[in-house]
């Protein structure tokens, strides 16, 4: 298993006047065995992020290293992705065996009937029975396709899996079952990953780490316990609190920022911001306290600050002990 | 359906049936016909030169006393065989250009693709008359010239249908897997954009052979002594008032041979293009199933009143007796999987089901009036004034090319007569009742301009120009960004305190219908299969199903050491109900009971309502679930 590292990357597409910046300069290192959540929403370049890696997306600039070399620029890497919508992610005309097969890298096994074995291999570890190999995607229920997307991962014996939005195209009944599949198989093969999802629940039952995006920019990174218990960025704190919990609460509960900021719109990622992006939509920020103009011009660096929460008004790391050292995440936390 | 069946279908239509027949003559005329005639169209008989028709000579003779009417059956071959020749040529130029931006890469690509859609520009007849004088007058001028005309069409064709095939995930697999350019091409692209562009070539097919006789017919296809179709018109038209025949024969032989092509392609198309399910109502669908119970509790306060409300689409029916109160200022939501029939529910409520779908209900009252009988005329001012619709997709709820003020205005002004100057102010006004910030301007803007949050706010503030008793929202929040969600939530509950508006909500999140409503309906392959109070939701719950469907998808609180509720097999078939418990499939309690006998809505006498045979019982799976959900609460806690 390996270590997959973003260094500074910048995604910009198009030229010009029409240019957007999707992924603006972030660092980010799934660390080896562990899976990392990147959570954000639709918008803040998180799945950009994923294509970057894959290769399906050029960066223009930074580089993303893996066990501290770069990716080739061309044909197979050791990453593979999983997507979000699993009716376009198989092709309707092959029979999911062939999809599985396409994957499996050339000479990895001998033969035909090697290839065969190793598809029903995939197939039991993602359990679904060897002899469903046959079937169209069409014959196939949602979850039941998810599932051989991520067989056709596993294929190709990648030392890091992408997975973009997996459950958010299912079913609410079959979404535990592919999260569930994802623990058992992170645990078993002890793969790295980066899971993005825009839901923080599911990116808590899953994930060792947690990064939160913004607008093109990790706004927090750190343990996912550290993350979740004690947020730092006030993005954070708001995914938080608009996440699921169990039980009730009063309508006027639902929505606690302040008036000011209350019916901010989202920005834009085409014009985003000056300085740090949040803060016209910050609780924390210079709408709310008059005094801090300092977040309009000047973007937040997360350096030596908890969890490397990229705002102004984080606490610093040398506040606390159990802090993160900058430059990359701490050991496994359960080593 | 697989396609073979599809194809089979299409030949029992009548249309595709008389395309195949003649499709089938035409092709075998033009194999038998020169073996068995081609000596008798040859032969010639200067004594009967120009004859006109007769029994003999059922179209006549030429100048030099051959057989017309032989002529053109002899001819079929080779206007058959010129024009499939140049078709051919056609696609495979098109295919080669279609498909090369996919393997020269995005710089080359664009190229290729400005030099097709210049020449997609010109007329393909003048096209092929061009190339036919450079190529020089002959057949094998003729072929590649209409080939060529053929190709820019066919290629831009390929280069649309092939570059939404490659913009879909399982090609990106297929590339991160390592599948070269080429090998994706003829992998994944072009087994899925096949049946399109067969069904393209075989019209493209029935366009040349015209293209064919009309270029012979100027003397610039077929020359002499060989004959096609175009050329025996071209001689029969010079003397047509003699012998009209000798022109009219091949002609129609033109005709019949291009609409075979044509309608083997028509029909084809049909074949491979979406269809829409057809198929008559049942006359007992409407009848099977216990009924519904009623609920009579509190009817004197209600808005909304349904019993047994039933839609179906043919012989489908998605929602199978749905029965259900809402009082003034309640809020009640529906929660179910995709397919389970929940936002029929809602469009049936709001008589938005189209046709050919059905509508049928014991009883559906809306504050007071039976929507049922109500007749049509009176029925939009009615909802259009009383109910308030939002929907998943605030983007395709609005019209583009509108503004948005206007747009609000216009509810006011049809449904209260109001003028043009008091409805805009009245929209700036709910604009800003729903908090868009800058309501005024924000009024005059296009709905591109508005955030998916801020569109779904003005859709509200939409609803709002009434007086809106009832809101039905579906799924409004799905297509939101977490924050924002809560935001429109949050106005949805502010909206609902402030006039005592009652509120039905749709989602598949019963985490959202939870926060938000009174009462929650579990709704599960048509029918309602729970029905209580959201309060009661996490502990009082009795149906396997609700229960399952709040362990299936973690919270903040989710043991993570524990695995998620699993529930197994998919989904009901709405096509295909049980005779049972539709859920019984999927039930860890389900017994042969629960397969037999569908279980009835019943009143379980702590307030809620719930149809299951072994309501509140707990199996070994569940009590695992059930543990999860109490270290949840625990965890809550911390």
């Amino acid at each position: 298993m390996s270590e997959l590292a973003f260094e500074d990357v910048t995604v910009r597409f198009g030229n010009g006047r029409r240019a957007m910046t999707a992924v603006d300069g972030v660092s980010l290192t799934v660390p080896s065995g562990a899976v990392v959540g990147l959570v954000g929403e639709s918008g803040s370049g998180k799945s950009t992020l994923a294509r970057a890696a894959v290769g399906l997306t050029p960066v223009s600039g930074g580089r993303i290293l893996l066990d501290g070399r770069p990716l080739r620029p061309r044909g197979r890497r050791p990453l593979q992705m999983v997507f979000q919508d699993p009716y376009s992610s198989l092709d309707p005309r092959m029979t999911i065996g062939s999809s599985i097969a396409e994957a499996i890298p050339r000479g990895a096994v001998p033969g035909a009937a090697g290839r065969r074995d190793e598809v029903a291999r995939l197939l039991e570890l993602v359990d679904l029975p060897a002899d469903r190999a046959g079937c169209y995607p069409a014959e196939l229920s949602g979850g039941q396709r998810q599932r051989v997307a991520l067989a056709r991962a596993l294929a190709g014996r990648p030392d890091v899996v992408i997975a973009d939005e997996i459950t958010s195209a299912l079913d609410v009944s079959i979404q535990g079952t592919v999260l569930n599949l994802v623990r058992d198989l992170h645990r078993s093969l002890r793969l790295s990953m980066l899971f993005i999802t825009h839901d923080l629940a599911v990116v808590r039952y899953v994930s060792d780490y947690i990064a939160v995006m913004y607008l093109g920019r990790i706004v927090e990174y750190g343990p996912a316990e550290s993350v979740l218990q004690d947020p730092q960025h006030p993005y954070t704190r708001e995914l938080l609190a608009a996440a699921r919990r169990p039980g009730r609460s009063a309508p006027a509960d639902l929505d606690t920022a302040p008036a000011q900021v209350a019916d901010a719109e989202p920005a834009d990622p085409h014009h985003p911001p000056s300085g740090c992006r949040f803060h016209p939509r910050c609780p924390a920020g210079p709408l709310v306290h008059a005094d801090r103009a300092v977040c309009r011009d000047a973007a937040p660096t997360g350096d030596g600050r908890r969890n490397r929460a990229a705002c102004h008004f984080a606490d610093r790391a040398a506040d606390r002990a159990d802090t993160p050292p900058p430059g990359g995440p701490p050991g496994d936390p359960r080593s | 359906m697989t396609s073979r069946a599809r194809w089979a279908g299409v030949l029992r239509t009548p249309v595709g049936a008389a395309a195949a027949v003649l499709l089938g003559a035409v092709l075998l005329l033009a194999v038998l016909a020169p073996l068995l005639w081609g000596g008798r169209a040859d032969e010639v008989d200067t004594a009967r030169i120009l004859q006109p028709a007769s029994a003999q000579h059922w179209a006549g003779t030429d100048n030099l006393g051959r057989d017309i009417f032989f002529r053109v059956l002899v001819a079929t071959r080779t206007s058959v065989q010129l024009a499939l020749l140049a078709t051919a040529l056609g696609v495979a130029v098109g295919l080669l250009l279609g498909t090369a931006p996919l393997l020269l890469g995005p710089r080359l690509g664009r190229l290729v693709t400005a030099a097709v859609n210049i020449a997609v520009a010109f007329p393909g007849l003048l096209l092929a008359l061009s190339f036919a004088v450079i190529f020089g007058a002959g057949a094998s001028g003729a072929v590649p010239a209409i080939g060529l005309a053929i190709a820019p069409g066919f290629a831009r064709l390929t280069q649309t249908l092939s570059a939404t095939v490659a913009g879909r995930d399982f090609v990106a697999a297929a590339r991160i897997a390592g599948v070269g350019r080429f090998r994706v091409l003829l992998r994944h692209v072009l087994p899925n954009i096949a049946e399109p562009l067969l069904v393209n070539a075989t019209m493209a097919a029935g366009g040349s052979l015209l293209a064919f006789a009309g270029l012979s017919f100027l003397g610039l296809g077929v020359q002499a002594p060989g004959y096609d179709w175009g050329r025996l018109l071209g001689e029969g038209l010079n003397g047509i008032y003699l012998n009209p025949a000798a022109a009219l024969v091949p002609g129609v032989a033109v005709v019949l041979a291009g609409l075979a092509f044509n309608l083997v392609g028509e029909a084809a198309a049909k074949a491979v293009g979406p269809r829409t399910p057809t198929g008559t109502v049942r006359g007992d669908s409407f009848e099977d199933g216990p009924p519904a119970p009623v609920d009579r509790t509190g009817q004197s306060e209600a808005v909304l009143v349904v019993e047994d409300l039933k839609v179906s689409f043919g012989t489908v029916t998605p929602v199978r007796g749905v029965g259900f109160t809402l009082r003034r200022g309640e809020a009640v939501g529906i929660v179910g999987e995709s397919g389970s029939g929940k936002s029929l529910t809602a469009l049936a409520v709001a008589q938005l089901i189209e046709q050919p779908g059905r509508v049928a209900a014991r009883r559906l009252d809306f504050l007071g009036d039976d929507l049922l009988r109500t007749p049509p005329r009176a029925r939009p001012r009615l909802l259009g004034t009383s109910l308030a619709m939002v929907f998943q997709d605030p983007t395709t709820s609005f019209n583009p090319v509108q503004r948005i003020g206007r747009q609000l205005a216009e509810v006011a002004e049809q449904h209260l007569g109001d003028r043009r100057g008091p409805a805009l102010a009245r929209a700036v006004d709910r604009l800003r009742a729903v908090r868009i910030p800058g309501a005024a301007r924000r009024a005059r803007q296009f709905p591109h301009e508005f955030s998916g949050g801020m569109r779904q706010r003005a859709m509200i503030g939409m609803g709002l120009m009434g007086e809106p008793k009832l809101i039905i929202a579906d799924e409004p929040t799905t297509a939101l960004d977490v924050t924002v969600q809560r935001q429109v939530l949050a106005l949805l509950a502010a909206v609902r305190a402030a006039d005592d508006v009652a509120m039905l909500l749709i989602s598949h999140d019963i985490g959202v219908v939870e926060q938000v409503c009174d009462r929650v309906l579990v709704m599960y392959a048509g029918r309602i299969v729970e029905d209580l109070p959201a309060a009661q939701l996490r502990d009082g719950a009795r149906h396997p199903y609700t229960r399952a469907l709040l362990g299936a998808v973690p919270d903040l609180a989710t043991d993570r050491d524990q695995p998620l509720v699993v529930i197994p097999g998919r989904p009901a078939d709405p096509a295909a109900p049980p005779p049972g418990c539709a859920f019984a499939p999927r039930c860890p309690l389900a017994d042969d009971h629960c397969v037999r006998a569908d279980p009835a809505l019943l009143d379980d006498g702590l307030g809620g309502r719930v149809a299951c045979w072994h309501a509140g019982e707990l199996p070994e799976p569940v009590r695992a679930g059930a543990a999860v959900l109490s270290a949840a609460t625990e965890g809550e806690g911390r």
